[in-house]
């Protein structure tokens, strides 16, 4: 039932985000190809992030990407005006939801936390990610 | 009262039921308003950019596609164009490109859309085009869902949707993708025209699309055929201070390549404002618009205008007579605008003579690629040839064809930045005055940059071997 509760009220939020900013606008904001082609070909995945909550600064953004084990060093974008992070990281060491969970545990300092737009796991395939 | 009230009820149901009341052309019951949703997919098209029977490629419009739907294929691209000589610059496309194809409909009839982006594929400069981004298409033709239909997708993704054309008119489309000013500065854009369900009450002898837009470019370091790669200048950009204003892509465009109309021949002109920024005040020298419809919409009507405002995004059918022989000049009246791009011909000839060109515009065989002394080009073009030739004699001032060779670099950057204080010391500047009628040289106000772009191009000029610079046009 919990479960099922949080997946509904994700999905409603997604829809909140959606309007006003297409999430495909939000993933434009911070699509870097070079980065895509270069995670897929490792086997790597590129996450698209949503940043809820209180303003984060673009340097404590990359800070706590950067401390989280698994995501790509370097990879992380940022667009403060559409509120979007992105990085690649490798599922081998972490999935999605871990450095989602780890991420937010870092952002909570700032009252901020992550919510999930898109995975990028194929070329040119942006899966909605489901929690 | 009774008879009042029972008229107020009876007389609007009658006029319902009259057979001679004309429908409603804006019936929105009649409108289709729920199209299907769009569809992605990670299939990449891999044929040619644009497609479709309702497509016209250039100026000249082909006649509307009897099929009640429409296909039509705008993939993205990114290449390099040429949108003035020697200025390449680094584009994103629809079609493959700038403006992208136009598509023509008539309202009812389905635009069935297909688009892959294609910004990753090899070009033939590949290290010299932006990075694959990104990119969506927004119609201003439909009315949808800008989240289900105008979404952003990736290289290599392609998406499709469906619309119906509601209303009649000249609608823009273009990327709708973060950030918009960049991505329509950079070309993405073209028009959608939507006839009347039963056609244009006048009947055209030529129909022309002619789309309005501007750039904002700068230099870099990379060359492309020996000649400067020009990339977006985002600080121009969001100045709003474009360094060209063109009509269908290209400086002066329409001015090497002049549309055709006879004498006696009522043109029928579709013109669009792309902006991004600026308004257009469109106006053709040598004829009076017959009829205007602003946005393209018959029942906007004016008429006998001499010029007609477009702001950014707005469109309007211009139609006019061809009264005589001759070479119409297209402008926009916004002279500044004009002055950097914005001109071209409706002419009764195939090639019209170079003496009947405007002032702006002068073909040449040889252009600079410098990119100072193709600034320098185009200023001199622009605001010098009233006076000025190069080659062809002298004017009210005298002909400046070899002037670095008898004048040094500094002695020039001095006369262009204070003629009035040359002309009180200089021996040189003094005897050119007594020579030209003492009509002194106006104070042009120039920057030492502009000043610097003057001298590059009299150089280059003078280094060019004699006939390779066709003789410059004559000023009026």
């Amino acid at each position: 039932m919990k479960t099922a509760l949080t997946a509904a009220l994700f999905f409603l939020a997604a829809e909140a985000v959606a309007c006003g900013y297409c999430v495909e606008d939000k993933i434009a904001s911070t699509y870097d190809h070079a980065i895509v082609t270069s995670a897929l070909a490792r086997g790597h995945h590129v996450a698209f992030f949503h940043v809820d909550g209180a303003p984060v600064t673009r340097r404590a953004l990359e800070q706590a990407a950067a401390a989280v084990p698994g995501i790509d060093k370097g990879s992380a974008r940022i667009s403060p005006d559409l509120l979007t992070l992105s990085f690649s990281f490798d599922p081998g060491r972490a999935s999605l939801v871990q450095v989602n969970t780890r991420l937010d545990r870092r952002l909570a300092a700032h009252k901020a936390s992550l919510m999930p737009l898109r995975v990028m796991e194929r070329p040119a395939d942006l899966k909605t990610v489901k929690r | 009262m009774k008879t009042i009230l029972l008229a107020a009820v009876t007389v609007p149901l009658l006029a319902a039921c009259n057979p001679s009341t004309p429908p409603d052309a804006y019936d929105i019951s009649k409108m289709d308003l729920k199209p299907k949703p769009a569809k992605i997919t990670a299939e990449r098209h891999t044929g040619v950019f644009a497609e479709g029977a309702a497509l016209s490629m250039g100026a000249e419009l082909k006649k509307l596609d009897p099929s009640p739907v429409k296909t039509v294929r705008l993939d993205t691209t990114h290449k390099v164009i040429e949108i003035a000589p020697g200025v390449k610059f680094s584009a994103w496309t629809f079609g493959n490109q700038v403006p992208g194809p136009t598509v023509r409909a008539r309202v009812g009839d389905k635009i069935r859309f297909v688009m892959t982006n294609r910004s990753d594929e090899p070009a033939p400069v590949p290290q010299m085009v932006a990075a694959p981004m990104m990119h969506s298409m927004d119609f201003h033709a439909a009315m949808v869902s800008p989240q289900d239909k105008y979404r952003s997708i990736a290289p290599g993704q392609t998406i499709e949707f469906e619309f119906t054309a509601n209303y009649p008119g000249i609608f823009m489309y273009h990327c709708g993708t973060p950030m918009i000013l960049e991505h329509i500065a950079s070309g993405m854009y073209g028009a959608v025209i939507v006839e009347p369900r039963g056609g244009y009450p006048t009947k055209a002898d030529r129909e022309y699309m002619v789309v309005q837009s501007e750039f904002y470019v700068k230099p870099t370091k990379q060359k492309v055929d020996g000649a400067p790669l020009y990339v977006l200048d985002g600080d121009r950009l969001r100045a709003a201070q474009p360094t060209h204003t063109v009509f269908n892509g290209v400086h002066n465009g329409m001015v090497k390549t002049p549309l055709a109309a006879k004498p006696g021949e009522r043109v029928r002109m579709f013109v669009l404002n792309v902006g991004p920024s600026k308004t257009s005040s469109f106006h053709i020298v040598g004829t009076i618009f017959d009829r205007v419809w602003i946005e393209g919409n018959p029942d906007n009507q004016m008429r006998g205008m001499q010029t007609v405002l477009l702001g950014s995004s707005n469109a309007a059918i211009v139609e006019y007579l061809i009264p005589e022989e001759g070479s119409y000049i297209m402008v926009d009246h916004h002279f500044a605008n004009a002055s950097q791009g914005a001109i071209g011909l409706v002419s009764t000839a195939a090639k019209p003579p170079a003496q009947e060109l405007e002032h702006h515009n002068m073909p040449a065989s040889a252009t600079p690629t410098e990119p100072d002394a193709v600034a320098g080009k185009l200023a001199f073009e622009s605001k010098c040839l009233a006076c000025h030739s190069m080659g062809q004699g002298k004017k009210l001032g005298p002909d400046l064809a070899g002037v670095s060779k008898h004048r040094d670099t500094a002695w020039l950057a001095r006369w262009l930045k204070s003629p009035e204080d040359m002309l009180k010391t200089d021996a040189h500047a003094k005897a050119m005055l007594k020579e030209y009628n003492n009509i002194p040289m106006p104070n042009q106000s120039l920057s030492e940059a502009e000043i610097k772009q003057f001298i590059k191009y009299f150089q280059w000029y003078d280094t060019q071997p004699a006939g390779a610079v066709k003789p410059q046009a004559a000023g009026h």
